[in-house]
């Protein structure tokens, strides 16, 4: 199997660069998720306790995020974003060249739409958290802040868990689109080693099996901290 | 047990309206040190209202509220920020009791009493829990300090409530029907418990509709009928000899339907 050593550590073989690929793209759907997990936070806050104001500007985002293609919001960054750089940059009398890394913006670009969507999740987790707590956070004087820290967030992030958990997974097969910006993860190492060695179907499968290996991974750690989160919840637990 | 020396609650003046449904039409109302109150009346005549718009859970239209010396007097139902802050000072004077406990389901039965000690009131951990445990000890729930919520009956879940309440040592407690969503036989444990603060002098205004229990524990009973205080005076005077033929009406009918049960 001449074919299976392109897969191998030896010197003709590709596998120390597409395991370097694989943790890039760990690390862009990570940052990513984070991004959307802080910003997720806040249009859910806007959305459920904000002023008129911060309701209808997390409503407009939501809906301008969902209703765009993925791929036009990273060309919007990575493409528009340097234009955009470039004139501040200018602007304010730096010396170019400037320049946004692919990383930079394909985490940026999948944050902000993954925002717009896990801020549907905890919004509707939020509301699922039983009015009574919250009044009980109240009555003792807890401020706003600390009643959310406290009371609401721990008990949304239950219900939210498994949503969150399928929000993951949509970034991390978004992380392939970053591939257009040039940053080596694993959907661009494997196209281009596919099209070195002309082996299409055996670099294609094994960026599948990458990309199948990392969520299936990931799937067992969220089940894992739902179990634990789920802890004393229920009668007899889940 | 009544001292007038000094008021710990008071209410003046109290109206609130849901639309145009008018449930408060000028309450007043003060306690006094040591002051256990009994509220009574038929179920809507707005005693729940009443009882939250003490901590601002429900923000009255008109009328002051006042607990030790904070005093709010919230207009167009709703707070301002420096009435927030009062408003947050009198809660912390407080304690609550629900109906349906509203303990933190993602929190110990200790983790919830020490709580606000903690979070609120910026107290140091170990002496929280050394009070805390004590608190337990008293409603006969330190063994269970370590178990969810969930994991408990309806009575020990009240216990733990009242010992949450307790941790804020409050000026008064306010209970809302703490015995209405348990099963017959666990609402002694809770009703001892509430006597026990009583014996000891707490202040405390209870809703309830045991009525022998309110006989028994009050210094004064009030009876509250379509959101207007028709009757206030000792258990005796209102048990025994109403005034208004509403009070005397509700009574009959309340301990017709005690025996009847
Ligand atoms: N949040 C609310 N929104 C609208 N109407 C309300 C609200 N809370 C209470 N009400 C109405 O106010 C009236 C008084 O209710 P309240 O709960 O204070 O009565 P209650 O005396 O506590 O009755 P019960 O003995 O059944 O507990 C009722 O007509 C009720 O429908
Ligand atoms: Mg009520």
């Amino acid at each position: 199997m001449e074919d299976l050593a392109l897969l191998g550590f030896g010197p003709d073989g590709w596998g120390k660069v597409l395991v370097q690929a694989g943790l890039m793209t760990l690390a862009v759907s990570v940052a990513a998720f984070v991004v959307g997990l802080a910003l997720g936070t806040l249009i859910a806050w806007g959305r459920v306790s904000g002023g008129g104001m911060a309701r209808a500007l997390a409503h407009g985002y939501t809906a301008v995020m969902r209703g765009v293609p993925e791929i036009l919001v990273i060309y919007l960054f990575y493409f528009g974003g340097r234009q955009v750089v470039t004139a501040v940059g200018t602007a304010l009398g730096f010396p170019g060249p400037f320049d946004i890394s692919g990383f930079m913006a394909g985490m940026l670009a999948i944050g902000l739409i993954s925002g717009a969507n896990q801020a549907e999740v905890l919004r509707g987790a939020w509301q699922a958290v039983p009015k009574g707590t919250i009044e009980a956070g109240r009555v003792v004087g807890m401020s706003r802040f600390t009643l959310f820290r406290r009371v609401i967030a721990p008990q949304a992030l239950v219900t939210a868990l498994p949503g969150l958990g399928n929000q993951w997974q949509s970034v991390i097969k978004e992380s392939a689109l970053v591939s257009v910006t040039g940053l080596v993860e694993t959907m661009r190492q494997v196209s281009v080693a596919a099209g070195t060695t002309q082996e299409h179907f055996l670099f294609y499968a094994a960026g599948a099996a990458i990309y199948l290996a990392i969520t299936t991974l990931s799937d067992q750690l969220f089940r894992l901290a739902e179990r634990h989160s789920l802890r004393g919840h229920q009668q007899g637990g889940m | 047990m009544t001292d007038t020396s000094k008021t710990v609650l008071s209410i003046a003046g109290l109206r609130k309206s849901f639309g145009a449904n008018e449930v408060l039409r000028g309450i007043d109302l003060a306690a006094s040190d040591g002051d256990v109150i009994s509220m009574i009346g038929a179920s809507g005549s707005g005693k729940s209202t009443l009882l939250r718009c003490i901590p601002m859970l429900e923000i009255p239209d008109a009328g002051t509220v006042g607990v030790g010396e904070d005093r709010v007097s919230p207009r167009g139902g709703r707070l301002t920020r420096a009435e927030e802050a009062t408003v947050r000072r009198m809660r912390c004077q407080l304690g609550f009791v629900f109906q349906n406990f509203n303990l933190w389901p993602h929190r110990t039965v200790l983790e919830n009493v020490i709580e606000a000690p903690l979070f609120v009131q910026g107290r140091a951990r170990s002496e929280a829990v050394d009070e805390a445990m004590a608190l337990l000890d008293k409603v006969g729930l330190a063994a269970k300090r370590d178990a969810y919520p969930a994991h408990l009956s309806g009575g020990q879940q009240q216990r733990v409530a009242i010992a949450r309440a307790l941790a804020q040592h409050p000026r008064a407690i306010l209970f809302d029907e703490p015995t209405s969503a348990l099963d017959p036989e666990l609402v002694g444990e809770v009703l001892k418990v509430i006597r026990s603060l009583a014996e000891e002098g707490r202040t405390m205004l209870i809703v309830t509709h045991e009525m022998g229990f309110a006989r028994e524990v009050s210094s004064r009973v009030v009876f509250l009928h379509q959101g207007h205080i028709e009757e206030d005076g000792t258990p005796a005077e209102v048990f025994g000899a109403p005034k208004s033929e509403r009070a005397r009406a509700f009574l009959a009918s309340h301990f017709d339907r005690n025996r009847q049960g």
